[in-house]
């Protein structure tokens, strides 16, 4: 029964949704991030699947990342009242910037 | 054969998968627009339920077109050409690449294909997880809608651009 009211509780207050969206924030600035280094030389994830070359390896760190983030916000948040405002801000630019990680014409800023 | 298999991956990816996609994306956006001023006469709870199911459907659709994409039509298309090879069109990207006048097909709507539509599939499964463990909060919430909506009017964006480039790539270098 104690469960079953945290469960209750836990869905009446926001803290499980603003961590997967903040999460999938994340997860976009980690593939950006990814993509930049590999272009810039820095670092290259490991190829997972050889037919397929690099992307393979640069998207699956990508999703771990993103899966891990989300794990982990969502233990933190999901009890409480997160303030939408200021992580959905955070959210929408971390996704920007991944974007921008991901759009061919900038590599080449970093290339 | 009127098709071959990878011709035929390819319409699933591209017309099957990401046209599915774009539907659902278009539809779940419409419901949370829709819901700024609920109808009285319709069920909370099954308006929710519905936007839960379009948008879990959506996310699987996305994931499915990504990982078709990545790893069965992608290799294909990537291969390098045997040496003495002058025939290029079982090689799409070395074909694209070997006319000043396509290369940017690879060199940026392919390279932009490789990894924008894994973001836009991690955006709508975060909407998908909160559509269906807050089902009409999140309907009713205007922060949580809105953001929401922000996400999966950029997860449109993004598989409507891809989709784009996937169309001219395809025209130019098919997977035949």
């Amino acid at each position: 029964m104690a469960t079953t009211g945290v469960s209750m509780a836990a869905r009446e207050v926001n803290g499980s949704a603003i961590a997967a969206l903040l999460a999938a924030g994340i997860g976009a600035m980690a593939m950006g991030a990814a993509v930049l280094l590999n272009e810039a030389g820095i670092f290259v994830a490991p190829t997972l699947y050889a037919p397929a070359g690099g992307v393979s390896g640069r998207t699956t760190l990508a999703t771990i990342v993103w899966l891990i983030a989300w794990a982990v916000l969502h233990n933190r948040w999901q009890a409480r009242e997160i303030a939408p405002g200021r992580v959905g801000g955070l959210t929408l630019i971390l996704v920007g910037l991944g974007l921008l990680g991901t759009f061919p014409p900038v590599w080449a800023l970093f290339g | 054969m009127l098709f071959s298999e990878r011709s035929i991956w390819t319409m699933l990816h591209g017309i099957g998968l990401g046209g599915a996609a774009l539907l659902g994306l278009g539809a779940a956006l419409f419901y949370l627009y829709a819901a700024r001023s609920p109808s009285d006469s319709t069920d909370p709870a099954a308006r929710s339920g519905a936007f839960a199911g379009i948008t879990v459907g959506t996310a699987v659709t996305l994931w499915l077109a990504v990982l078709v994409g990545t790893y069965i039509i992608f290799p294909p298309y990537r291969a390098t050409p045997p040496p003495g090879v002058s025939d290029l069109r079982e090689f799409p990207r070395a074909m694209l690449l070997a006319a000043p006048g396509t290369a940017w097909l690879h060199a940026f709507a392919m390279e932009s294909k490789e990894h924008m539509p894994w973001i836009a599939s991690m955006l709508t499964t975060a909407v998908a997880f909160v559509a269906v463990r807050y089902r009409s909060k999140l309907l009713q919430d205007p922060s949580l809608r809105r953001l929401s909506m922000a996400l999966l009017a950029v997860s449109f964006a993004l598989v409507s651009f891809v989709s784009l480039m996937g169309m001219f790539v395809n025209k130019v270098a098919p997977l035949d």
